[in-house]
C-alpha cells in the first residue's frame, strides 16, 4: 500500500481531514524525476495557523518558481491525527507529494514564536529523524530554521543544522542554489556544505560557534571555532519591495483558516519605535511598496484565489505615505468586485471619519485599537506616542459612525508599570463607555461592547527593553484581579488576559541561551507541545524539565541584564546598534518618548549599516 | 434593487480527495470557485452580501458523489453548457461541474437517493451475510435525531438492495435508502449495520468506497 492509501485510510476517524491531504487549488504538485531539490516547508504549528502565514506563501512560491525545485507544506497535525500516524507508521510527509519529508533534501522551519518551539521537536521525530543535529547522520535533509525568532537563535541551537538570519527572499534561492551545484559536482557532503553556507551572507551554523560562560551563568563570548566563518553574522534585507518576488497565487484551503483571505504585503519595518516591540525592530529599516504594486498584486490574487477578503498586511499600514491614495485605488476595485477590505494594524492616531467610511464599504467589522497601557505616563515609557485626546476622537469618530464594538489592547508588566497604571486601563475603559452613552444619536436597542485584552509584557531580544527583567507570577495574577476589581459590575466591558504562566515560558525562551536546548528537549520528552495552545499546556512540566536539566527559568525570565553582560544573540547584527537601544532604554526609565523616524532620526544605525539613506 | 435572476441547479461530481471536504467546506469552495469563473451569479442582498448557494441533498465526509445538485441564481442568460464549463475550469482536484440548466423539481421532492458500496473481504461469504441480514425481522440501528439525540431506528422496511458485483475485491453492492425532508438515511447507517452483522459471524470486512450514484424524486423520476 501506498502511504497517501494508508493515509487516506484512516483519514475519516480524524478531525477536519481535508487539512492533511492535499489538493487544495494552487499547491504545487511536480514530476519528482524532474526535481533536483526537494525543500519540506515546516510550520511548527496546526494548519489552519500555518496556513495563515504570509512568509510562507512568499517562499513556497518562490522556491517552486524554480522549475527543478519542489518545495512542500507541512504542519503539525493535530492530537487525534499525531497519534494515528504513530500508531500506523506513518512518517511525517509533505502534502503536495504525499511522501515522507526524512527523504528531502532540506527540512525547513519558521519559527514566528517561541512557544512552538517544542513542535520543531515534535515534527522531526515524527519525520522518524533524531531530534539532535549532532545525531543526524549524512544521509538525513538538512535542517534549517528562519523566522523572526532565531533573532535569538541559540535555544535551538541542538536541534537546527543551520538558521537563515532576516528576510529570506534573495538568501534561500542562494542557499539552493548552493547546495543544488555542490550535489551536482560531486561535492557535497553535509559538513562542507555547511561551511560553504556558512560563508553567505545571513546564514547562521550554530556548530561552528563556541560560546563561553561566567561563572555568575551569564554569557561571555559566542566566537566561531574555526577559520572563514564571520564572527558575527548580518541579517540579510530586501531593499526594493516592488522588485522583490510576491506570490500571484495562495493555496486555498478547504477547511477554514484563522486568516482566510488574500493578503498584501504594503510596507515593512516600523518607523515608530514603540520600545517592547520586537517586530519594530528586527523588521527595519522601513520600506514601502508601491500603490500601483499593491493594487496590482491584490487584483491578481483575488482572482487566483476567488477569495471575498483582501487584508493589507504590515506593522503600521497607516504609515504607508501613500495610505489615502492606496485605500481609494483600493476601494475602487474591491467595492465592484464585492470584496471586502481588511485594514489591520492602523493607528488610533491616524482613525478619521473617511478612513472609517472607506473601512465599512463592504461589509462592517469590528474596531480593534491598541493603547497597549493605562496612563499618558506609561505610554511615553513605552513611546507609544498616542495620547488620550486621540483615543477618545478616535472612538467617538466610530459611535458616531454607527460602531458599538470596539476591541482594546494592552499589556501588563511593563517596565515602571504602577498600581496606577493598571487601574488606568479601567479608567480608559469606562471613559469610552461615557463617550458612547453620550452619543445621542446611537440607534436603540444597540448594546455597546468594549473587549479590554491584557497581554502580559514579555521583553524581548532587540528591543530597548531586552534588558529589563519580567515581573513574576504572582505579581501578574495579583495586577489581573486589580483590574478585574476595578471593572466589576459593567457587563460591557469583557476582560480578557493571556495566561501568565505561558508569558513567563515565553520570556524565558525569547532570551534563553544555548543550554536551554536541553530543558526543551527534557519538556518535549516529557510530552509538552502545541505550548501555546491552551487545550494542550501543561505549564507543571516545564518547572520539571527546568529542574531536570539544573536550569532556572527564574535566570531567563525574571533577572534584569545589565547594559555590560553579553546578550545570548550578541554574535547576529540585526543592523541596529546596542548604544541605540541603551539609549532608549534610558530614555523611557525618564518618561522620554521619540519620535518617529520620519519626524527626527533616533540613531538605530539600520540604514547606515544597510547603505540606504534615511527620511 | 431588484434584479432580474433566473433559478439555475448545477450537477457535480466530488471524487478522489475531494470527498474529504466537508458540507460547511464545500459552501466555501464552490463560492470561491464562483467568484474566480466570473460567472455572473446573484449574491445575497444586505449586510453581508455573499453568493446565493443551496444544496439540495448533503452530502456525507467520506462518500463520492457522481451527480450532486447545488442551486444558484444567475443574474444574465448564460447557456447551460457554458456555465458548466467555465465554472468547471476554475474547481480545484476532484469536482467537476456535469450540467448546469433549470431546475424541474423542487428540493423537497427528493425521496431517496441510490449508493454504490463496496466493502472488503471474502466475497461469497460477505454477499451470504447481506441475505442473512435482509432475511431478519428488523435491522435496528442507532441514528443521531437533531430532537432526540440518539435513538435506536429499525432500518429494514426502507431498504432496497440493488445488484451486487461479487470479486476478489469483496463484495459490491447497490443500496437505495431513503432521503430529504421526511425519512433520510445516511449510508453509514446500513454500512455499519452490515459490518456489524459480519463482525457477529466473524468475518472481517471494512467499507472501502461509498458512492452515492443517483437522486431521485418520490415520483421515481431522477431529481433533476
Amino acid at each position: 500500500m501506498s502511504l497517501r492509501e494508508r493515509i487516506e485510510e484512516q483519514l475519516l476517524s480524524v478531525k477536519n481531514p481535508s487539512r492533511y491531504i492535499g489538493g487544495e487549488l494552487n499547491s504545487v504538485v511536480k514530476d519528482k524525476s524532474k526535481v533536483d531539490v526537494r525543500f519540506a516547508f515546516c510550520f511548527p504549528d496546526s494548519y489552519e495557523v500555518g496556513m495563515s502565514h504570509i512568509g510562507m506563501k512568499i517562499l513556497y512560491s518562490l522556491k517552486n518558481a524554480r522549475e527543478n525545485w519542489w518545495c512542500e507544506r507541512v504542519f503539525a497535525p493535530w492530537e487525534d491525527f499525531e497519534a494515528v500516524m504513530r500508531e500506523n507508521n506513518i512518517p511525517l510527509y509533505g502534502l503536495e507529494s504525499l511522501e515522507p519529508i526524512r527523504d528531502f533534501d532540506f527540512i525547513g522551519f519558521t519559527v514566528q514564536y517561541e512557544l512552538c518551539y517544542t513542535n520543531i521537536l515534535n515534527m522531526l521525530d515524527l519525520a522518524g529523524l533524531p531530534v539532535l543535529a549532532r545525531d543526524r547522520g549524512e544521509d538525513t535533509p538538512v535542517v534549517v530554521a528562519g523566522g523572526p525568532c532565531v533573532c535569538n537563535p541559540e535555544p535551538l541551537c541542538d536541534f537546527i543544522d543551520l538558521f537563515i538570519i532576516g528576510e529570506g527572499e534573495e538568501v534561500n534561492i542562494e542557499l539552493l542554489e548552493l547546495y543544488e551545484q555542490m550535489k551536482k559536482s560531486g561535492e557535497y557532503s553535509k559538513e562542507a556544505f555547511l561551511e560553504a553556507a556558512a560563508g553567505i551572507e545571513g546564514i547562521y551554523v550554530p556548530k561552528f560557534y563556541d560560546v563561553s560562560y561566567n561563572s555568575d551563568g551569564t554569557v561571555n563570548s559566542v566566537k566561531p571555532n574555526r577559520y572563514a566563518v564571520p564572527s558575527v553574522v548580518k541579517k540579510r534585507i530586501i531593499y526594493d519591495l516592488d522588485k522583490v518576488f510576491y506570490p500571484e497565487k495562495f493555496v486555498v484551503p478547504f477547511s477554514e483558516i484563522v486568516h482566510d483571505r488574500a493578503v498584501v504585503e504594503v510596507l515593512r519595518g516600523c518607523i515608530r519605535g514603540c520600545r517592547f516591540c520586537q517586530a519594530g525592530f528586527i523588521y527595519r529599516p522601513f520600506r514601502e511598496k508601491s500603490t500601483a504594486e499593491i493594487v496590482r498584486q491584490t487584483k491578481c490574487l483575488c482572482e487566483s484565489t476567488g477569495y471575498e477578503e483582501v487584508s493589507l498586511s504590515s506593522l503600521s499600514t497607516s504609515d504607508h505615505s501613500e495610505i489615502e491614495k492606496m485605500l481609494t485605488e483600493m476601494t475602487d476595485y474591491t467595492e465592484g468586485e464585492k470584496v471586502n477590505l481588511a485594514l489591520p494594524s492602523m493607528r488610533i492616531d491616524r482613525f478619521s471619519k473617511e478612513l472609517m467610511e472607506q473601512l465599512s464599504k463592504v461589509r462592517k467589522s469590528g474596531l480593534t485599537f491598541a493603547p497597549e497601557a493605562g496612563t499618558q505616563r506609561l505610554r511615553d515609557v513605552i513611546n507609544k506616542n498616542i495620547t488620550e485626546e486621540e483615543i477618545f476622537s478616535a472612538c467617538k469618530t466610530a459611535f458616531e459612525g454607527g460602531y458599538a464594538a470596539v476591541k482594546l489592547y494592552f499589556m501588563m508588566g511593563l517596565p515602571t508599570e504602577t498600581d496606577e497604571d493598571i487601574l488606568g486601563i479601567a479608567d480608559l475603559a469606562l471613559r469610552i463607555a461615557d463617550i458612547y452613552f453620550q452619543n445621542k444619536s446611537r440607534p436603540k436597542g444597540q448594546r455597546l461592547s468594549i473587549s479590554v485584552s491584557v497581554a502580559t509584557f514579555v521583553p524581548k531580544p532587540f528591543t530597548p527593553f531586552q534588558f529589563e527583567a519580567q515581573i513574576t507570577a504572582e505579581e501578574i495574577s495579583r495586577r489581573q484581579k486589580l483590574l478585574l476589581d476595578a471593572t466589576k459590575g459593567k457587563r460591557y466591558i469583557n476582560i480578557s488576559y493571556h495566561n501568565y504562566k505561558v508569558s513567563v515560558l515565553e520570556a524565558a525562551l525569547a532570551k534563553g541561551d544555548r543550554r536551554m536546548g536541553a530543558v526543551i528537549k527534557k519538556a518535549w520528552e516529557m510530552g509538552c507541545k502545541f505550548d501555546g495552545w491552551d487545550e494542550f499546556y501543561r505549564y507543571e512540566r516545564w518547572p520539571d524539565a527546568f529542574a531536570q536539566t539544573g536550569s532556572d527559568i527564574d535566570f531567563y525570565a525574571h533577572r534584569p541584564m545589565s547594559f555590560e553582560e553579553t546578550a545570548p544573540w550578541e554574535h547576529l547584527d540585526y543592523m541596529i546598534s546596542k548604544d541605540f537601544f541603551i539609549r532608549e532604554n534610558k530614555r523611557a526609565k525618564e518618561e522620554k518618548t521619540t519620535q518617529s523616524c520620519r519626524e527626527r532620526c533616533a540613531g538605530c544605525g539600520v540604514n547606515k549599516a544597510a547603505g540606504r539613506e534615511c527620511f | 434593487m431588484l434584479l432580474n435572476k433566473t433559478d439555475l441547479r448545477v450537477f457535480f461530481s466530488k471524487k478522489g480527495r475531494a470527498v474529504y471536504i466537508s458540507h460547511l467546506d464545500l459552501l466555501r469552495t464552490m463560492q470561491r470557485a464562483l467568484k474566480r469563473s466570473g460567472l455572473p451569479v446573484w449574491y445575497s442582498e444586505g449586510f453581508n452580501p455573499r453568493i446565493y448557494l443551496n444544496f439540495p441533498l448533503a452530502l456525507s465526509l467520506g462518500v463520492e458523489g457522481e451527480c450532486e445538485p447545488m442551486d444558484l441564481c444567475v443574474t444574465e442568460e448564460i447557456p447551460g453548457e457554458e456555465f458548466a464549463a467555465r465554472l468547471s475550469a476554475v474547481c480545484p482536484e476532484g469536482i467537476g461541474i456535469i450540467s448546469a440548466g433549470k431546475p424541474v423539481y423542487r428540493n423537497k421532492d427528493i425521496g431517496s437517493a441510490q449508493y454504490l458500496l463496496g466493502f472488503s473481504g471474502e466475497c461469497k461469504a460477505l454477499s451470504g451475510e447481506l441475505d442473512k441480514m435482509l432475511a431478519r425481522d428488523t435491522i435496528e440501528v442507532m441514528k443521531h435525531s437533531k430532537k432526540k439525540g440518539m435513538i435506536s431506528v429499525d432500518i429494514k422496511p426502507h431498504i432496497i438492495i440493488g445488484e451486487r458485483t461479487l470479486s476478489d475485491r469483496g463484495l459490491e453492492v447497490k443500496v437505495c435508502l431513503p432521503a430529504g425532508s421526511e425519512i433520510s438515511l445516511n449510508c453509514g447507517v446500513f454500512s455499519d449495520a452490515f459490518t456489524a452483522q459480519c463482525m457477529s459471524a466473524g468475518i472481517s470486512t471494512r467499507l472501502n468506497c461509498a458512492k452515492r450514484t443517483n437522486i431521485y424524486c418520490k415520483n421515481g423520476d431522477f431529481f433533476k
